[in-house]
This record gives C-alpha cells, structure tokens and sequence, in this order.
C-alpha cells in the first residue's frame, strides 16, 4: 500500500506545537496523535513507510475535524488544508472502512430528491409519534452510537418546505444563490430568508437550475474524484453568472477550492478557477453592498458561533458579525472557546459520533453560557449540531434569517 | 518484570484508554520540539489526575523502569525526549484551572494548564501570571516549573521560580508530597527553590499554586531600528545604565525580521539591520517619564515607532513570539540556542558568532533578550543538504562561547539532552557531583528522567573531555582547587 | 577557626575532625534553637571583601563573610544597591543567606534566595562547589544556592555568593496608614488595585506603611494616591522603618509565613509584630508559640529560650533529612539544628 504525501508540505512543519491547543480533538483528548502536528508527523511516518497505513495513521486521521483552526496559528505556514486533501483520498481508495455506511450517506445526502423523500419519512416519524415511542421506551439507548447521531440530527421540518422551492426574486445586480443540497431540504427557509434579504438590499437573486451538491461533503471525506464530478455540473449550472452567493460556509468553501480541486482537469481547469473567484459567502456580499433596506430594532443577545469553513478556510469573521450590527438593538456576545470546533465537520458528526458528541456538547454549554437569546451560525452542519445540544427551545438560526427578521419586522 | 507486566499494571490502573502500546502512535511522542534527537518509547501513559500520576509512577518504581514526564512537548532542549524501553508520562489530561484566589492573589492549577489560561483566568480579577515565555500559549505551567522558563518579561519580573508558592510533586517511589506553603517562607532549607528548573528529575508536579500580580496600570512599547546590531546593543547598555528597568528588551536581527514578516504582519522594518523592542510597564507618571528618557536615548536610531493602542502592541509581541517558528519559512531545519553572556560582552559574542557562523558556511538568526544577555541564535541548516552535523557542531560552540565569555549555557530553555555534554565546559566534576547529590535525595534509584542534565558517557562518548579552566577561573576572578 | 581565603576554608572543613558549627558575625544567635554543642565553631568573617563587581552587568560577586552594609556601601558609590533590607544590617551575605533572612522590600524583590545567581559552597568532606553563575538568568544544572537558603548551616559552609544588583532609587516617600489588623488586608488590596506598586507594604503594631522608590514626581504623586494615607516627612520615615526593624528585639520573636488574609489569625498572637502584607510574611514577637503553631505550621524561631525550635514536621522534612543525609552523612555540621525533625 503506497501512501504519499508531498515531503515539501510536510518539511514545513518544524514541530512547534503552536498548532495544539487550538485543536478542537487534542483539546478533548490530551493525545499528540489528536493534534495537528501529531497527525502530520503520522502522515510523514506513514510516506516514508515507517508506519502502515491502515491502523492508527487512519484512526487520527479520520478522527480530524478540518476545521483548519491550526492553520492561523501555524508560525511556520503548514498548508494543513493542503495535507488533508491529499492524504484523505488516499485513505479512501487504500483502508477500506465504514464501506456500508458512507456509502449510505453518499447515496443519500448529495442528492436533494432523495434526501426530500427520506425527510418526508422522518416527518412522518416526528408526527405519528415514532420519535417519541423511540425516545420513551429506551430503544434509542440501546442504538448503537451512529444511529442515535442521525436520529439526533433530525432537524423538525415543515411539509410545506419539503414540497416547494426558493423563487427567484428582486431587481437589481444579479447574484446566483447556491441552494445546496442538505441545505435545501431541511434549511429552504434560510435560503428564503437570503433571497429576500439581498433582494431587500437591491439584488436581483437567481436560483440556477440542474445545481445539485456542490462536492464539500465528499472532497471532506476524501472521495475526490465524485467531488470533482460534483464541481463540474456545479460549474455548468452556475455559467454565464458573475457572483455566486453562498449560505452555507462548508459549501463555500469547497466553491473557492474549485480550481485547486479541478487544476488537473484539462477542459476544466480554467473554468474552474475562474468560478472559484466568482464565489461569495453571503455575508461578504452584504458588506460589499451599503445597508439599504430600514431594519426594525431587535434587542436581543446574540451569540455568533464562527463556523469553521468561514473563520479558518475563508478567513470571513469581521463580515457577519457586522452584518449583524446593522440590526439595532443587537448585543453580540462573547462565547467562551469560540474558535473550538463545534464537532459538526460535515459529515464527521456522523462518521465520529463519540467525539462529536464530546465537541457538540461542549459548544453548547460554551454558547449558552453567555446567556443568549439566539445563537446564529453561517453553516448547515452548525446549526443542526448545536440544535442537537441546546436547549429545546433555544432559537437558533442563520444570521441572514435574524437580518430578514429585521427587514421584514416580524418576530417570525 | 517485564515491561509487559508494567504494562498491564498501567491499564488496569489508568484503564485502557490511558496507555499507548501501538509503535506508529507511540512515535508520535518521540521528541519534543527538539526534533534533533528522537527515541521511541516503550509506552506512553496518560493519566487523568494527580492520583492517576502517582499510580503510574509507582507501577514504574515497582518494575524498576525509568520514566519522563511531558508537557505539551514545546520544550528546545529535549528534555521531554523519552528513555528506550521508558515510559513517557503525559500530563496533559490534567488540565484544570482548579481555583482562583483573588484575595490571596493566587491560583492553583494542574500541571497541564497552558501558562497563557493562567492569566486567562485571572483576567477577570484584573490579574495575570507574569513570566511569559513566547510559547505560553501552549506550553505547560507544569513544564514552566521544570524548566524555571523565563520570557521576555522576566527582565522586570523575574522566573517562574519567583511566582511559584507551592507544588505537589509525585516523588520517584511513587510517593506524594508538598514543597513551599502559603507564602514565601519555608520553615527549613528551600526545597521549592531548588526543585523548579531540576528539568523533571527530582520528581513530577502534579499541582502548582502560582502567584499572581495585579496587571501593570500603564504599559508603553517601542520598536527602535538600527543600522548595526552593534548600535543596539550600545542603546540597551545606555537604557540600563541610566538606572531603567524596562519590562522587557528584546532585539531581532535582520534575519529574523524577514522570518517573522512572512509570519505576522507586525510591521517589522524588513530592511533594518537591528531592532529592538523595548517595553516600560508600571504606575502612570513613572512610565511617561522613563519613556521620554529612553526615547531619547535611542538616539541613534533610525526610526522609531511607538505602539499606537493595545492592539498594535500585541502583534509587536506576536511578531516576536513567533520568531522561532516562523524561521521555519527560511530553512527547513534549525537549531536554537539559548546562552547568555553578560550584558556588557552581547555586542563581542554577536561579533564572535557572525564569524563562526560564516567559518562553517551556515547562516544564523538572532533573536534575543537583550536586557538579561540571554541570546537566541538560530542556527539554519538544511538536513537533506547534508548540513546537520557541522549545524550541530556550531551551535554547541555558541553554547560554549558564552561560557567562555563568563555566562552560561542556558538561561532558559534547560540543559536537557542538548547541552548536557557541554556542561564540563561550565561546571567541575565536583560542582556536578555535588548536584547529583541533591538528585540521589530525591531519585536514589535513577528513575526519573535519567539520563537529562549531566553528561553520561552514552550520550557523550566514553570519555568526556579534559578539563579545562573556567575562563573566571583563568582570570584570577574565581578559584578551583 | 577563621580562615581568610576559599583554601583555608577548605583546609579547616577537611583537615579537622569532628563537628562543625559556622557562625558569621553571630547576629542571629537564637535563630533556629539551639544546635547540639560542636567540637569547632568555624567563623567566616575573615572571608570578606567583593570579588568582582561590574555595575553594568549589574551583578556582584562577595566573599560571604562580608557584612551586608559594608557591601552596600561600595554598591551605593556605583548608584547601585542589593534590594535586601533586613533588620540585622550588620550580618555576613553568607548568614543572611543561611537564615533566609529579609526585610520589608521582600514585597517587590523577594527574599535573599531572589537575589542569589551564584553560590560557592564547602561541604562537610571538603568538597568545594560551584552552582549558578555571574550572569541573572541561568537555568545550567541546579540551583544549589536556593537549597542553601534557609539551611543554617546544615549542608556545607558558603563560601562565595554572587547577587543581583539594582540601581538605588532617586527618591522615596513613605505614607502611613493607621489601621488594625483586619482592615490592614483592606487597605493592602486598595493599594495593589491602584496598581501603585510600593516597595515596601508593610503593617506594623496598628501602621500600615507604603514606600515608594523611583523618580521624585513619581513616588509624590503615588504617595499622594495612596487611599487613606498620609505622607510622612523624611523624618518620620525614617522612625518609622527604625519601628519596623525594631520587632525582632523581643525575647521570643518568630517570623511565618501565611496567606496574606490571615493576617487578623496572626495578629492575635502578637505582642509586637510586623508583616509584609501582601507577601504574607510577618515577624512577631509572640508569648505563646504553641498557640500560633497549632494555627500555622511553618514557623521559625528568631529569638527566645526554652522553646522548641521548630514545629510539627512539615510535609517535606524527609526530604530534608534525605538532602542532609547526602550532603552531610557524617553529621558534621551544625548537628542537631534540626530537633527533633532529624
């Protein structure tokens, strides 16, 4: 089994430790092979064929989040991101693990029709009272640790949501919306609130047909090759559009890396590229755009849990947190570890459930300790992990839905 | 016994989850940031609570098997480097904040807590744990402690010894006890005091309580430019001799400036040849009136740039602090050293290390903390090139010139593995007798940590070297007999 | 026995048989009981004199017989001084060092085990040892010297120290708070909290005293904020530090170390007393030792007859008697200091 990872990426660590202590699994665990500089000293063992591959080299590896919080702490410039992508396909094609159930969540997550029609089941499990009989009679106990991740995750959707789709809307400077997949389906009031919100501040919003996943899930996992086929109808799709606008920061992203992604691809890698710089997360379109649209005072305290793929991979934390104060009567507070992970990672939550549970619970008591009376988060995965670990009843929600709030001047 | 016994004692003990068996995980702890030097353990165990370290220590006494405690492994001098067929004890799962006192302006912590939480949790009190070293945000209290670490503001405020009142410590046989009390006063010999900066070989701290201060009412920071290193050093000697005591003084050369540029983007003249930090911290009109003084004394700066508000002061010091690493931009491999000459002979061992650097064809970075002589020279060499010996070769030299100058081979990064061969250089066979018998107190079987700190003939050959005179033994100014 | 150089000194431990108490000028007789009756008293006082000084290095190396104010003496001709202000001034470097002695500006420089970078010693067989340096900042092998900190003598005579020096200060003032005990913990947290950073803290017999040392517009203006206090006249100063130094001339006076808000438990055993508040350090002149031992363990006693030395054995005293037994394991010296811990 050859596993390679380029030794120019791997020299540049010079073994500080910096990267430690803003690493969400080695501050749970204590572990060196848990941090970051652990990890790539396994990767540079398993290159030089000191270690196997399969064992522990993939154990710390999966057990990575790539939230990339090392990155800004790295003196050196460790490209870790870079790392990750390259030694995660390989253990993909090379140890063979969980094959059953990642191949069950990529039949079904990147793929919105599917995803409806099993959302639909879960309402009819929510409604019939399943959830409650599962919950009630112990059963949910005794499932194994998967299970009870997915079951948890199940966010409450309307029917109604399932059935319709985000409307084009506004006049003004076109941008194209990514609806996502997962996001479509269980978030279509976020997209929604988006369309409205940049429609309010003078956007015309497109929403491009034949868009499906935009790869994120799969490049994180590192089955490359079904993200690269993902990016490229994705690229199709979006053709002929200037600003690309992007809800979900782990999507967003993967949207920049597409030229990374696709720079071996002769037809496409020019495009892919030139997509890529085309890419915006909402919140960066809003503060390219003066506010226009009045905003009904909410005084409210909010707490902003800085999603990873927009504070590690997009470097975006000034952006939101400003759209935020553009609504009167905000208070943002400050969250204790609000650069810690919160164990969502895509599809992490579901393949490493134990440690994801660890993480989900620890930035929930971390928000809800400043007291909030919403917490708002730019990603999908976010808010269905931090719902999991709140509070019933706790508001939680993407901050363009607070801003359409705002905007609209309805408390719903 | 067989370590296989050890083994199965540590498990049952620390439970499965808190021992590492498997050889591609255990070589993650092979080194600390020493990579120089590297030896895999034969298991490493991660206990959960001071009760948790001495069930290991006492499973490691009973099977006679050595053992090395280990921080965050950020250490420069290989002192958490493990023992083959050893234990590596990690103390990072004992990481809590138990208690801060602000009455009593004090905090117990365990071991593992980074130096940077201290003050993190002492904030709210409007205090904070005052020996900083640049690692502080991930590197231990516990390891502080070992290592009597410093920082560039132990100038003004002293070493870690200065602020510890008291530690728990799991004795080699496993035994527990408490050196220091409520207050610096101890009713007998200072045990505490000799025990921090023992490098973790008297014993492991499994409980600190460390003091702290009130954050300073006024804090001004400077960045002064020179066309020589030289030039700088003439400006700290005019700075001290001029009665001040600043918080800190530290000084970068121009290679260092380029490495920490590519790092932070503190603002760092990339053409300047020196430049000095230079902080005053203290009551309000005492900082403004030194700092008129001293702003005049670096007259012969080229520029001068005074930090605006806090925030342009914390990436001065972020720069700073992260020059070690970011030099890791500039070469793919390094030595750093940490000898201290006497102040007035800084400008004489710049000069002697820029020759030695250029005599062996290998380049050299310079930070340093210029108030107390304590130099940082980077040696940069490039493994795959070949260079690691003759890199090696020179920076145990520059270790050994600042002896030669009448200084010291470490002033704060600990002896370790790295320099334990030269410590003939600097001390005799009966000074280092006389201290092995402070460690025979403490670790009569030679459990803890062996082989750190003095010579043996493994690490240093068969026969160590002649000895020579002391320089101040040579100038009349000491006496040997 | 009183040799005058480090060979004779070596020569007098080596070549003599028997047990050996050491004595410098002999101004803390009555500290630490009474050892067991010896076979010689060794006197240091004949090894004075500074070694090296060089005031920009801003360090000193002394022989340890010399006595502090003669020592500070030549330091203050350069501007410089060793900030070790205890009350004993006319005691050798080397037995201030032993007795672990200090004064009021422990607040802001500690004790003598703060100031010593370097440490010549001579054990029982002879054996003399380095530790240390001349240079502040040193971690190279073992720091010796603190270990001989507090040893009366037990562990080896030293020989040579080298301390750290710092500039005198320009100016001072000294401001005086009236206050009891209790409201004395008040004040002291006032003080640090206006972060004016005294010198000195220092409550004595119903005063809590600030000293301020720096440029003269600084330490007026601290002076003057100084929360309920009243600047005294140089003058006044003066007889107040003179107060200060004057507890320890009592018949039973001990010195321990406490949280600095046990202050009040203290108190109440007190006749005379001072304390470095915010140290937790006091010296007291008490009646009842038993009484204030039972409360707090590490006590030491400075002055007074009849009285056991020492208390209940703290957590590390065998430690100590395993560090004795490797440095002294014959018993040579000042044998019986230690009763009835070993």
């Amino acid at each position: 089994m050859a596993f390679d990872v380029d030794r120019a990426l791997l020299d540049e660590c010079v073994h500080c430790g910096f990267c430690l202590p803003t690493c969400p699994t080695y501050v749970v665990t204590g572990d060196e092979a848990e941090s970051p500089r652990g990890r790539i000293y396994l990767m540079d063992l398993a290159t030089r064929g000191e270690a196997p591959v399969a064992g522990p080299v993939t154990q710390h590896l999966d057990s990575c989040l790539g939230c990339l919080a090392c990155v800004p702490a790295c003196p050196s410039g460790v490209k870790y991101g870079a790392l990750l992508d390259s030694a995660r396909p390989q253990l993909d094609r090379e140890v063979p693990r969980d094959r059953f159930f990642r191949a069950a969540i990529f039949a079904l997550f990147p793929y919105p029709r599917r995803l409806r029609t099993a959302a639909l089941f879960g309402v009819l499990y929510q409604r019939l009272g399943l959830r409650w009989l599962t919950h009630r009679s112990g059963l949910l106990r005794r499932l194994p640790a998967r299970a009870r991740a997915l079951e948890g995750l199940l966010p409450p959707v309307r029917v109604k949501d399932l059935l319709t789709k985000t409307e084009e809307t506004g006049q003004g400077r076109t941008v194209a919306l990514l609806t996502g997949c997962a996001q479509r389906v269980f978030f279509k009031p976020v997209n929604d609130a988006t369309a409205r919100v940049l429609a309010a501040e003078g956007c015309r919003v497109a929403v491009p047909k034949g868009q499906g996943c935009c790869g994120a899930l799969s490049l994180h996992t590192g089955r490359d090759e079904e993200a690269r086929s993902f990016a490229r109808r994705t690229i199709e799709a979006f053709d002929g559009y200037e600003t690309i606008v992007v809800n979900v920061a782990g999507c967003g992203s993967v949207l920049k890396e597409y030229g990374e992604l696709l720079r071996d691809d002769p037809v496409y890698a020019e495009r892919a590229a030139a997509f890529a710089a085309r890419v915006r997360d909402v919140s960066e379109v809003l503060a390219e755009l003066e506010p226009v649209a009045e905003r009904h005072p909410l005084p409210l305290r909010v707490a902003y849990h800085d999603a990873c793929h927009l504070a590690n991979a997009q470097r975006i934390t000034r952006e939101p947190r400003d759209a935020l104060r553009t609504i009167p009567g905000v208070e943002l507070v400050e969250v204790p570890e609000e650069k810690i992970c919160c164990g969502s990672a895509g599809v992490y939550n579901l393949l490493q459930a134990g440690m994801a549970e660890q993480l989900g619970r620890r930035k929930a008591e971390n928000l809800t300790s400043a007291r909030p009376d919403v917490i708002v988060t730019g990603n999908a995965g976010c808010l269905l992990q931090i719902r999991r670990y709140t509070e019933d009843g706790q508001l939680i929600m993407h901050p363009v839905e607070l801003l359409d709030r705002s905007i609209r001047g309805t408390a719903s | 016994m067989s370590l296989t016994d050890l083994r199965d004692e540590l498990t049952d003990r620390l439970g499965r989850d808190g021992v590492i068996t498997d050889p591609a995980h255990l070589r993650t702890y092979e080194c600390d940031a020493l990579t120089g030097y590297r030896v895999v353990p034969a298991l490493v165990a991660l206990p959960r609570d001071a009760g948790e370290v001495a069930a290991a220590v006492t499973a490691c006494a009973r099977h006679k098997v050595p053992f090395v405690a280990r921080g965050a492994g950020t250490g420069l001098s290989g002192g958490a480097l493990p023992v083959a067929d050893g234990v590596v004890i990690s103390m990072q799962r004992l990481r809590r904040v138990v208690e801060v006192d602000p009455v009593d302006r004090r905090a117990t912590v365990e071991p593992g807590v980074t130096n940077l939480d201290i003050s993190r949790a002492a904030a709210k009190y409007g205090l904070y744990y005052s020996p900083d070293p640049s690692s502080q945000q991930v590197c231990t209290i516990g390891g502080n402690v070992a290592e009597n670490s410093g920082g560039a503001h132990c100038l003004k405020y002293g070493f870690t010894v200065n602020h510890i009142l008291a530690v728990d410590v799991v004795l080699p046989d496993g035994s527990t006890t408490r050196l220091g009390g409520d207050a610096p006063h101890q009713a007998g010999f200072d045990l505490l005091g000799a025990f921090v900066g023992t490098e973790g070989t008297l014993g492991i701290v499994s409980s600190v309580v460390v003091r702290l201060l009130h954050t300073p009412a006024t804090v001004r920071t400077l960045v002064a430019n020179f066309d020589s290193t030289k030039d700088a050093g003439d400006a700290v000697t005019a700075v001290i001799a001029a009665g001040i005591v600043p918080a800190a003084i530290e000084m970068m050369d121009n290679l260092a400036i380029q490495a920490v540029n590519a790092a932070v983007d503190a603002g760092f003249d990339p053409d300047t040849a020196a430049a000095l930090i230079v902080e005053l911290d203290g009551p309000a009109d005492e900082v403004e009136a030194r700092f008129a003084d001293l702003t005049r004394l670096c007259a012969k700066a080229t520029e001068v740039t005074i930090a605006r508000d806090a925030e342009h002061r914390a990436k001065i010091w972020q720069g700073r602090k992260a020059a070690f690493a970011a030099v890791g931009r500039l070469s793919p491999n390094y030595f750093v050293q940490d000898g201290v000459v006497p102040r007035t002979r800084l400008g004489e061992a710049l000069t002697r290390i820029a020759e030695m650097g250029d005599a062996a064809g290998i380049r050299v970075a310079n930070v340093f903390h210029a108030g107390d002589g304590n130099l940082h020279p980077l040696v940069l060499y490039s493994e795959e090139r070949g260079e690691h010996e003759r890199a090696e070769a020179l920076s145990s030299a520059i270790a050994e010139l600042c002896v030669e100058l009448g200084g010291s081979l470490s002033g704060e990064h600990g002896i370790g593995t790295d320099k334990a061969c030269s410590m003939p250089r600097m001390f005799s066979e009966d000074d280092l007798a006389t201290m092995l018998r402070l460690r025979a107190a403490f670790d009569p079987e030679g459990l803890c940590n062996p082989g750190k700190v003095f010579p043996t003939p493994r690490l240093c050959g068969e026969r160590p070297g002649p000895y020579r005179p002391h320089p101040l033994e040579a100038a009349g100014v000491i006496e040997r007999l | 026995m009183r040799p005058t150089s480090l060979a004779e000194l070596r020569d007098a431990v080596r070549d003599t048989r028997g047990t050996l108490l050491v004595k410098g000028a002999g101004t803390a007789e009555g500290w630490a009981g009474a050892p067991d009756p010896t076979d010689h008293m060794l006197e240091t006082t004949g090894l004075a004199g500074v070694v090296t000084y060089n005031p920009a290095d801003m360090t000193v190396a002394v022989r340890a017989g010399t006595p502090l104010s003669a020592l500070q003496q030549e330091l203050a001709a350069a501007g410089q001084r060793i900030s070790l202000d205890p009350a004993r001034t006319d005691a050798t470097v080397g037995g201030l060092i032993a007795t672990a002695d200090s004064g009021p500006l422990r607040h802001a420089y500690g004790g003598p085990r703060d100031l010593l970078i370097g440490v010549t010693v001579v054990l029982a067989d002879g054996t003399v040892a380095r530790s240390g340096g001349h240079v502040i900042k040193n971690v190279a092998g073992y720091d010796l010297g603190k270990l001989f900190c507090g040893s009366f003598g037990t562990l080896g005579v030293i020989a040579e120290v080298v301390l750290r020096v710092h500039p005198l200060p320009p100016a001072s003032r000294t401001v005086s708070i009236p206050c009891d005990a209790a409201e004395a913990v008040a004040h002291t947290g006032r003080v640090l909290e206006a972060r004016l950073e005294p010198a000195a803290l220092e409550w004595c017999d119903g005063e809590l005293l600030a000293r301020y040392e720096g440029l003269e517009s600084s330490v007026e203006l601290r002076a003057a904020a100084t929360p309920g206090g009243a600047t005294l006249s140089a003058t006044e100063a003066d007889a107040a530090w003179r107060r200060v130094a004057a507890v320890p001339d009592h018949e039973l006076v001990v010195r321990c170390g406490t949280r600095p808000s046990q202050l009040p438990a203290v108190a109440k055993h007190a006749a005379s007393m001072t304390s470095s508040t915010a140290v937790g350090v006091h010296t007291l002149a008490v009646a009842d030792v038993e009484g204030l031992r039972a409360e707090f363990p590490q006590v030491t006693l400075m002055a007074g007859e009849g009285v056991p030395a020492w208390g209940e054995p703290h957590a590390a005293v065998p430690l100590m008697r395993a560090v004795k037994q490797r440095f002294d394991p014959e018993g040579r010296l000042g044998p019986g200091r230690y009763k009835p811990w070993f």
